[in-house]
């Protein structure tokens, strides 16, 4: 078999032009899947970790009722021991912490002109102590003290709508859980730019404790969780889930991934367009692959026949033509390896940034990934391609009429 | 004659790896050719027999077929081709590129099949090594019906009982001249230190010894074809075909080419069948069957081959038999 093997090694080398050609091709197809994966990789795993920390959380626990909730009253499905709740989360292992969170809706005005928010409202501290700090275009983040005034962040897009800047009072109206209308005056602390256009259009953050003076209730809307690491997620939502059970408000929890709608979508966009370049690259280097195997079972045809004339079973030439071929695509697949990690190497320290997808108002920096997984999946998707492309190319070699084949030209 | 078997401590030789299957006579040096080909026109009578009966009149059992290298039962028959056609497709029609051709080749001779080209040697070298079929007749190898064999069994026989030596040489470009002589092993499951021991024997039997570590490329004609010979020798088949193998040589190269054939066929009983037109190797022959348009026109025996018993037991194969010349060289 050693002996076997160094044949197919050998052939492979053979025609040392055609098989630098065929290793840029496969080299290439690797370094190509490599840095477009990386990259791919790079985009939706800083998405998530933006998604997570700009707020979301890694598990949000909300009750049962509010997912069918009113959203003028939100309130009325409200978590009402929440401070319990909050410590029995703080128990579990890989909790940094817990932010409790009210997001309600309401009118916002200035006087003159008035517009619909989208409020978030927090513990600055909490907020802080868990790194979901909001990105501030100017001012400063809320500060968090008990006795401060009522203090407000609000979003570019609301701002230039209501034309006010940092120092600019506004007036916020909503409705409580009686039903009642009710307003309360805020001080603009601070402007955000939340990397989404339209909910720059409509942001509010405002403390919890105004938040809860003006819809007149105690209670939370959601608590956020945040853990050590994202990929602890599964582990603490299955050891919450039953502690959460055993509460008198029926409660729910929600991990990141079923919240991050935009994740999920830019997720899928991703793996939509890696899997068409995978395909593409499989294609390519099959085709390719197929017409550089005939050509060499053509040139080795008299080969082949002395060969089998020397009673070597038709089933080895189809292993060789195979081992050659795999062969083939490991070595393109390490030079591809090589290609492509010296590549991203290159581009990560090069400090590229990308524009602003659609959607998104900051520039995206240029950063490749270096996984391993995908390295593997990359060199396999060549290699099983090389392998595919030579059985036509074994199976006409094993096939060949011995005595034409000796005759062979 | 060296031993067969090795005695404890002697070193290694081709010959002493393999049990002789054959108790040749020891042969006189090869003498230096000068047949001359006398025709006998028609059929002597003292030298035809009936179908089917040896010399001494008796019936022939079937083991010892009548043939002039088959002189006595002691000699067993080789290949045997009865009645082979092969008609090849061409242009709508058929074309035959041998017509009704018997052949009776005993083990240990060293048989040349001339003839122009395009009279069928290639292809009766062909049938006979198994790796074409014939239209209509059959072959036998050993005794064995190749027509009854399937393509493994086929695959099989030529693994065990044939080594193959071409005119091109066809060596694997990417082994060396061992490796190239270790792959007929290979093939038939030998483990790496054997492999090496009797290549390197059969390499020493060409007295190529010196260049088993060279590829093809860096070897000349001659060492390529003897590279060729020691591959086909290596496993010790029962039959050497060999296709125009000096046709690519000078003479010098050949005619070491034929000596060595001719030294591997006595020494080690092989048998040899080749096919040539090379009036080199056919001075070295002992027996010259000439085809022409497909059939068998002469089948002759050399000087030295022939003995007063050949004489006596000598039948011209059936295929000779239409107005086919019995040519001896005396």
């Amino acid at each position: 078999m050693a002996k076997f093997l160094l044949l197919a090694f050998r052939n492979v080398f053979r025609n040392r032009r055609r098989t630098i050609m065929t290793l840029i091709m496969v080299g290439g197809g690797v370094a190509g899947l490599l840095l477009a994966g990386g990259f791919f990789a790079f985009m939706t795993h800083g998405l998530r970790e933006d998604t997570i920390n700009d707020g979301l959380g890694h598990i949000q626990i909300f009750t049962a009722d509010h997912f069918n909730r009113d959203e003028v009253r939100v309130l009325d499905s409200g978590i009402d021991n929440w401070r319990r709740v909050s410590a029995t989360v703080q128990a579990g292992d890989h909790v940094r912490g817990v932010a409790p969170r009210i997001e309600f809706y309401g009118m916002i005005s200035n006087g003159v002109k008035s517009s619909v928010f989208m409020g978030s409202a927090v513990d600055p501290n909490a907020e802080k102590s868990l790194g979901f700090t909001p990105r501030l275009a100017s001012g400063r983040d809320l500060d968090g003290k008990p006795n401060s005034d009522v203090e407000a962040l609000i979003g570019s897009g609301l701002a230039k709508s209501m034309n006010v800047k940092v120092g600019d009072g506004l007036t916020l109206l909503a409705v409580t859980t009686d039903g009642a209308l009710n307003g309360v005056d805020v001080q603009i602390v601070g402007i955000v730019k939340t990397g989404y256009a339209e909910m720059d259009a409509r942001y509010l953050r405002i403390p919890l404790a105004s938040a809860q003076r003006l819809l007149q209730c105690d209670r939370v809307t959601n608590l956020v969780v945040g853990l050590d690491k994202t990929e602890n997620t599964d582990q603490v939502a299955a050891w919450l889930t039953p502690r959460l059970n055993g509460l008198p408000q029926q409660m729910a929890l929600r991990k990141w991934v079923d919240l991050a709608t935009y994740y999920k979508q830019v997720r899928t966009m991703f793996d939509g367009i890696f899997l068409f370049l995978g395909l593409i690259v499989f294609f390519m280097v099959l085709m390719a692959s197929v017409n550089t195997l005939l050509m060499a079972m053509f040139e080795r045809t008299r080969e082949i026949g002395t060969m089998l004339a020397m009673g070597t079973p038709r089933i080895w030439i189809v292993t060789l033509f195979m081992l050659e071929a795999t062969l083939t695509g490991i070595l393109g697949a390490l030079a591809g390896l090589v290609a492509g990690n010296l590549i991203g190497m290159l581009l990560n320290a090069s400090g590229l940034h990308m524009p602003p997808p659609p959607g998104l108002t900051v520039n995206i920096p240029f950063r490749v990934l270096h996984l391993p997984g995908l390295m593997i999946g990359s060199s396999l998707v060549v290699i099983f391609s090389l392998a595919l492309a030579s059985i036509l190319p074994a199976i006409r070699a094993s096939r060949l009429q011995i005595a034409e084949a000796l005759a062979h030209v | 004659m060296p031993s067969p078997t090795r005695h404890p401590g002697a070193p290694l030789s081709f010959y002493s790896l393999f049990p002789r299957k054959l108790p040749l006579p020891a042969h006189p040096p090869i003498p230096t050719p000068h047949p001359v080909s006398v025709p006998f026109v028609g059929n002597p009578a003292h030298l035809r027999l009936k179908p089917g009966y040896l010399s001494d009149g008796s019936k022939n059992s079937g083991k010892g077929p009548a043939h002039p290298m088959n002189t006595t039962d002691q000699t067993p028959e080789l290949v045997t081709a009865e009645a082979v056609t092969r008609r090849f497709p061409m242009d709508h029609r058929f074309v035959s590129a041998l017509d009704n051709v018997n052949l009776h080749v005993a083990a240990g001779e060293f048989l040349a099949i001339s003839g122009p080209s395009g009279s069928g040697k290639s292809t009766l070298l062909n049938l006979i090594g198994c790796i074409d079929k014939p239209t209509a007749g059959r072959i036998l190898i050993d005794g064995v019906d190749t027509s009854k064999l399937n393509p493994k069994r086929l695959t099989a026989l030529r693994r065990r009982k044939i080594g193959f030596v071409f005119q091109t040489f066809n060596l694997i470009p990417v082994f060396t001249a061992a490796e190239n002589v270790e792959f007929p092993l290979l093939v038939q499951g030998f483990n790496s230190h054997e492999r090496r021991q009797r290549a390197a024997a059969a390499l020493e039997s060409v007295g190529l010894s010196a260049r088993a570590d060279q590829r093809p490329d860096l070897l000349s004609g001659g060492e390529r074809q003897r590279v060729a010979v020691a591959r086909a020798i290596v496993h010790r088949p029962a039959l050497v075909l060999a296709d125009e193998p000096t046709a690519n040589l000078d003479t010098r190269n050949a005619t070491q080419l034929i000596d060595l054939m001719h030294d591997l066929n006595r020494r080690l009983g092989l048998t040899f069948i080749f096919s040539t037109h090379d009036a080199r190797l056919l001075e070295h022959t002992d027996r010259i069957v000439r085809l022409c348009d497909g059939q068998v026109v002469a089948d002759t025996l050399t000087a030295d081959t022939l003995t007063a018993d050949t004489l006596n037991a000598h039948v011209p194969n059936e295929g000779a038999s239409h107005g086919q010349v019995l040519a001896l060289s005396l």
